[in-house]
């Protein structure tokens, strides 16, 4: 017991397992306040699509620098531009407020930066090509102090943001029209949400990388939604699971050979599965009563006869 | 109590999102306070009229006007005195609402951010519901009501609200006669005793007739605007509703029969 105290001591006094959960806790403050509120709007895609549209964008930045068009032009530039490209076509798509437009909106402009970066890899040297996943997949245990800053900017400018706006980010998801017409400027709210959460989605994947990113931008949110009435509960929970599947995905990876976001992606999906199973469990036995079929034919008994004999008991 | 000018069109053109026109040539001044219903057949461009009073629509053609205000280049003033009460589809159940969230967001949209709920708020919330019945489920989860309750609870966020014009779209469509009759009484006392004006878009005259006091008929273009009496007139009804429009008169009412089922979209 106490050798096993002592080696987890050991651990925890490494540096970069120190930075690991530092980052651990910043990736689920994102995933808290940004990754809930594209669930609640119905974009949950968006994960995914902004973190390819994040690769054409660092393809761009390459090209640029290695034609020497732009030399100053860092491949990350490229990335975050195409995340906030993604927003706004997606924000444009869905001014009036429908999901499925704006889930159309990610999936082509996911299929358009993906087409600008295998184009643009054609001119950017063989040898160079890698590096493109390289600026944009990050590992939980290999960050450094700039990945931490980032990420740690990025998670106090949201936190900020939800604090300060919740409420609108959630009129403008429940009913963009009524929420306009009583006065709120939902356009301007709209564009900050989808804005603010592409950069999230760029920045945190370039820290920790993209299995993690998807894994706890959308399972945790969509389990906590299926099970919790309210909306600030939903925030609590979407932290609480993802910390929790991040560290025992961080354990995981100090007992067995794995790599902790993979672990970290299973236990965050699980947690999904699980809360559908929760929810299906529970509007079973919430159900009203099936009639049974005594019932049935008196029912019967008392259509025949014209509802004059009135109900009877039984 | 004065009158003003509550709606006015002149040679007012708009188009759906599609591009096909919605409505042309509309001309009208409505007086307010009043309770008034704008009717018509699916497709004959009564929510278009809602949004565009609004701005949340352009007209391609003319002006309209609220309260005196133009509905492109003065809209917020407008919306300052706006409670809006939209077609029950559009509001999204994605979020986890509960039935005082959805209220209260009439008396929070009025204000500035943060938005916190005071207990004046609060108090104004619950009022609203029990007028429409569902002060009970103040905690109940949004999703979880019935179509009919839903829309009550839609009612009861307009009535918490401030301002004072309250905008109807359908809202009696797809709901249960209990639900129906309740908003109609509701909205017709809340009308009389607070100077408020209703405008309400609905298929069908019949539930609010002994409410409304002006009514627009629309089939893309104003066909006729006068009292409930003077639009139930089967010769108007067939020119918009078609052959089978019929009008019945029961107790001393005229209802109209119109084989229309109300909601339709233009997305």
């Amino acid at each position: 017991m106490i050798d096993t105290i002592d080696a987890l001591l050991e651990i925890l006094s490494a540096p970069f397992v120190q930075r690991a959960i530092l980052g651990a806790f910043l990736v689920a403050i994102v995933a808290s306040t940004s990754g809930t509120f594209l669930v609640f709007r119905g974009l949950s895609f968006m994960t995914s699509g902004v973190a390819h549209a994040a690769l054409g964008g660092a393809a761009l930045g390459l090209f640029l620098q290695h034609s020497g068009i732009l030399p100053w032009f860092d491949p990350i530039l490229g990335a975050l531009l195409f995340s906030v490209l993604v927003a706004l076509i997606t924000g444009y798509a869905g001014e009036k407020g429908i999901a499925e437009k704006m889930e159309v909106a990610v999936g082509v402009s996911f299929a358009l930066s993906m087409s600008i970066a295998v184009l643009l890899m054609y001119y950017i040297p063989p040898t160079q090509v890698p590096q493109i996943w390289g600026y944009l997949i990050g590992d939980i245990l290999l960050l450094n102090d700039l990945d931490l800053l980032l990420l740690a900017e990025t998670a106090a400018i949201l936190l900020f943001l939800t604090v300060l706006f919740n409420k609108e980010f959630v009129y403008v998801s429940v009913d963009m029209d009524g929420a306009t017409a009583h006065g709120l400027n939902t356009r301007a709210y709209h564009y900050l949400m989808l804005i603010t959460s592409a950069l999230a989605i760029a920045f945190a994947t370039k820290a920790v990388g993209a299995i993690l990113v998807y894994a706890i931008m959308v399972a945790p949110a969509a389990a906590s939604n299926e099970l919790i009435h309210s909306v600030r509960g939903v925030l609590f929970s979407v932290f609480v699971i993802a910390l929790l599947s991040e560290m025992l995905g961080l354990l995981a990876s100090f007992t067995i050979q794995a790599s902790p976001s993979a672990i970290a992606g299973i236990i965050a999906a699980l947690s999904y599965v699980i809360a559908l199973q929760i929810r299906h469990f529970r509007d079973r036995t919430t159900d009203t009563e099936i009639p049974d079929s005594h019932e049935i034919e008196d029912l019967f008994t008392i259509m025949e006869n014209g509802g004059s004999e009135g109900v009877h008991h039984h | 109590m004065s009158e003003f000018s509550l709606i006015e069109a002149h040679d007012l053109a708009v188009r759906y999102p599609d591009g096909e026109l919605a409505l042309y040539n509309v001309n009208f001044r409505i007086s307010g306070p009043t309770f008034m219903a704008i009717i018509g057949p699916n497709g004959s461009g009564k929510s278009t009229l809602l949004k565009t009073a609004l701005g949340m629509l352009k007209p391609v053609r003319g002006t309209m006007r609220v309260l005196g205000y133009d509905t492109v280049t003065e809209k917020k003033y407008i919306r300052r005195e706006i409670r809006y009460v939209p077609q029950r589809d559009r509001i999204q159940l994605t979020v986890p609402m509960k039935v005082k969230d959805i209220v209260l967001m009439g008396r929070l949209l009025k204000k500035r951010p943060p938005r916190f709920a005071s207990s004046k708020d609060k108090d104004l919330a619950r009022q609203a519901l029990r007028k429409v019945n569902m002060d009970e489920l103040w905690n109940r989860p949004f999703m979880e009501l019935s179509g009919g309750q839903r829309q009550r609870v839609l009612v009861a966020r307009a009535l918490a609200s401030e301002g004072s014009i309250l905008m109807l779209d359908e809202p009696l469509a797809g709901t249960d006669a209990e639900s129906q009759s309740l908003i109609v009484e509701v909205l017709g006392e809340y009308h009389r005793e607070n100077e408020v004006s209703v405008v309400m878009v609905t298929h069908d005259l019949n539930p609010i007739h002994t409410f409304v006091r002006n009514v627009l008929l629309l089939k893309n273009t104003l066909i006729g605007v006068g009292t409930p009496c003077d639009m139930m007139d089967l010769e108007l009804l067939v020119k918009v509703y078609g052959p089978s429009a019929k009008v019945v008169e029961y107790a001393g009412h005229r209802y109209c029969v119109t084989h229309d089922v109300g909601v339709d979209r233009h997305d």
